[in-house]
């Protein structure tokens, strides 16, 4: 028997991805509401489509949810929480949807809102769609094809276990004794440790600030913090392994796309590939980033714990999704019945 | 961006320079020793420090009806501003412009403006004339989210992108239009989605963290500087008081939960709060810095009082521009 949520799909969108300081120091395009409205149009539009029977949005400061569905036939809900036009809203958004037991959620930002989302539920079922800057968790397609895999999921017309894949995160547990802070964080894609004594605007944008990188995902042709990684140790998003890298003298000097169009040579001291039962002890002070965004400062004498652990959220393989329900004619039209005779 | 102890300590006093001044203001206001209308800044300090600490002095600013805090962000002195707040003749206008008007070309100030959105094509003047001279200098226009729906703002975008100026528009979004919210007077909720529409890049930033606000202002104050022409940065910040005074009209057009849920993360304190964690400084030093500027603040109300009001003779003096004759009005 299906859940209560089994036929509901999900859309959390994060109106701030898009719009930081790295419009100015990289070719970053600005996504703007207008551009996250369509996209959520289009979703609500596939996903009522393909049956979703109720298709939820979390609300946002920007009231981009009630825009997007002006004039949609479909039941659309809205889960009011309260807002505080910072992450945390995010995570209210995904908490809110695991409560509903939503079957699939569909995540509009950048890899910090896919973090976000993972921490308000760890193990949702998603489909991340790109309108943030450095988007190596999350993909871009199009809103009506997500909307449409998302429902195909929710409705059980093809099965979650077939289409999507369990990812990793990167786990820290930071010890900072000055501060008499202990802090358990994650991070989807990469951590870094960060040189500077501010999270300031957040985005990393200086280069000579890097200490090291953790990443789960290392892929060459991202861009951001993850690439550092993967231009020097790939990691499939699918490997059970991680990397760590560490920045200073004395080794190879890589030349990395720090933000979209955007080119710096980082120096590479030392790499080393983290096991999935591994840990590492970590140390250093100054700010530590998670997914791109500068987010936890640390004194000097801070213990950073890192390690590779198979627990993130279950993300949709939409192409996958579309073929099975292809394959399953899942698309077609129920045919006229035929009038019989006899029998 | 790794900032230096100096600057750090430097984007601390400007804020609670600006943060005593409006204080002191506003006291008076109420005790009816300042004439006129008054707009406080208090809230808002991180968004004039961040943004006048990535300038020269040869840069030029313009301002808004609440412009006391970029006057005191980029170099103005309390004596005089306070004089001129009490409409005295020792006040940078010598006393004739007062709180809206009050302007110092000295430290590259070029008004307050009693007219929404006014202050955004003078910024656009200066950056051209500094273009057409050479002279490398920025222009920063300092606006509200309310006047980006005035005419002249769209008129200013639209002529510092296409001329390429090196301008760069820095929005306070304090979220209401006088006693009226944004979202009453706009379809959109971030200024920025604007920027893109006259061809020029925009960004947002927390407009209570002082760190935040000078990154993105260095960056978009070089990119002009360097001939890439103007930016847009829209910083979402908060006034404390009401649009114009401390209590105001005793309009309730907000609730104090929502006064109380931003001063919670009042840019002077929190800023003080990590300049400790950091080590750049200690309370004992930071307490030493109030101290100081309180007792300039003094200095300046005592001055201001013992000033003289202007005379009636100077009442048409610096009104209008002294021109030389022209060929007609000069004798044969």
């Amino acid at each position: 028997m299906p859940s209560p949520g089994a036929s509901s799909v999900g859309i959390i969108v994060n109106p701030h991805a898009g719009k930081d300081i790295r419009r100015l120091t990289s070719a970053s395009g600005q996504t703007s509401d207008a551009v996250k409205i369509g996209i959520m149009r289009r979703i609500a539009a596939g996903a009522v489509e393909m049956g979703a029977e109720r298709v939820l949005f979390s609300t946002d400061t920007h009231r981009l949810a009630q825009r997007a569905v002006e004039g949609l036939d479909g039941h659309f809900e809205f889960l009011e929480s309260p807002l505080t036009g910072a992450g945390f809203d995010t995570i209210a958004a995904a908490q809110s949807m695991c409560k509903e037991q939503v079957g699939a959620v569909v995540v509009l930002g950048g890899d910090g809102t896919c973090r976000d989302v993972a921490t308000g539920w760890p193990d949702v079922s998603l489909i991340a769609i790109s309108t943030g800057t450095n988007n190596v968790f999350p993909s871009t397609v199009d809103g009506t094809t997500a909307g449409v895999a998302a429902a195909l999921v929710a409705t059980g017309a093809v099965a979650v276990d077939a289409v999507a894949h369990q990812a990793k995160r990167v786990s820290l547990r930071i010890d900072d004794p000055a501060r008499d802070a202990v802090v358990h964080e994650h991070a989807l894609v990469e951590a870094a440790l960060i040189g500077t004594a501010f999270v300031g605007a957040r985005a990393v944008t200086d280069p000579a600030t890097i200490r090291w990188v953790v990443a789960c995902i290392a892929n060459p042709a991202s861009t951001g913090l993850a690439s550092i990684a993967g231009r020097v140790h790939p990691v499939d998003r699918n490997a059970p392994d991680g990397v760590l890298i560490e920045l200073g003298p004395g080794g190879r000097n890589v030349r990395v796309p720090l933000a979209p169009g955007t080119f710096a040579t980082l120096h590479v001291a030392s790499v080393e590939t983290l096991r999935p039962s591994e840990t590492i002890e970590l140390t250093g002070g100054g700010v530590v980033a998670y997914d791109g965004e500068r987010t936890t400062p640390v004194s000097a004498d801070t213990t950073i714990t890192v390690s590779i652990e198979q627990s993130g959220p279950r993300l949709i393989d939409v192409d996958q999704t579309l073929a099975l329900a292809a394959h399953d004619q899942l698309f077609d039209e129920p045919s006229p019945r035929k009038e019989t005779h006899g029998d | 961006m790794e900032l230096s102890t100096e600057v750090q300590m430097d984007l601390h006093r400007r804020m609670v320079r600006i943060r005593l001044f409006e204080e002191a203001a506003g006291k008076l206001a109420e005790a009816a020793k300042l004439p006129g209308f008054l707009h406080l800044y208090v809230g808002q300090e991180a968004v004039a420090s961040g943004v006048c600490a990535a300038l020269t002095d040869a840069d030029q600013i313009t301002s808004t009806h609440r412009g006391h805090g970029h006057l005191v962000a980029k170099g103005g002195q309390f004596n005089e501003m306070m004089a001129e707040l009490m409409a005295k003749s020792t006040g940078y206008n010598k006393g004739k412009g007062g709180s809206m008007h009050i302007s110092n070309l000295e430290v590259g100030m070029l008004g307050a403006n009693g007219i929404v959105g006014a202050g955004a094509p003078i910024a656009v003047g200066a950056g051209f004339a500094d273009k057409y001279r050479g002279e490398g200098n920025v222009a920063v226009a300092f606006f509200g989210d309310g006047s980006t729906n005035i005419g002249a703002f769209h008129e200013a975008a639209n002529m510092a992108c296409a001329l390429k100026l090196p301008v760069v528009f820095a929005c306070e979004n304090n979220e209401y239009g006088e006693f009226t919210a944004r979202e009453k007077t706009m379809a959109i909720t971030d200024i920025i989605d604007r920027a893109a529409g006259y061809g020029m890049p925009g960004v947002i930033v927390d407009g209570m963290d002082v760190v935040a606000v000078h990154e993105a202002a260095t960056e978009a104050v070089a990119r002009a500087r360097r001939g890439d022409g103007p930016s847009l940065i829209e910083a979402k910040t908060y006034r404390y008081y009401n649009h114009h005074g401390v209590q105001n009209l005793g309009l309730k057009y907000r609730t104090d939960d929502e006064v109380a849920e931003w001063r919670e993360r009042d840019p002077i304190f929190t800023f003080e709060e990590h300049l400790i964690a950091n080590g750049t400084a200690s309370r004992a030093d930071i307490d030493a810095i109030w101290a100081e500027l309180r007792a300039d603040i003094a200095t300046a109300i005592e001055f201001a009082e013992a000033s003289p009001v202007p005379t009636a003779d100077q009442l048409l003096v610096d009104v209008y521009t002294e021109m030389a004759p022209t060929a007609a009005e000069v004798p044969a």
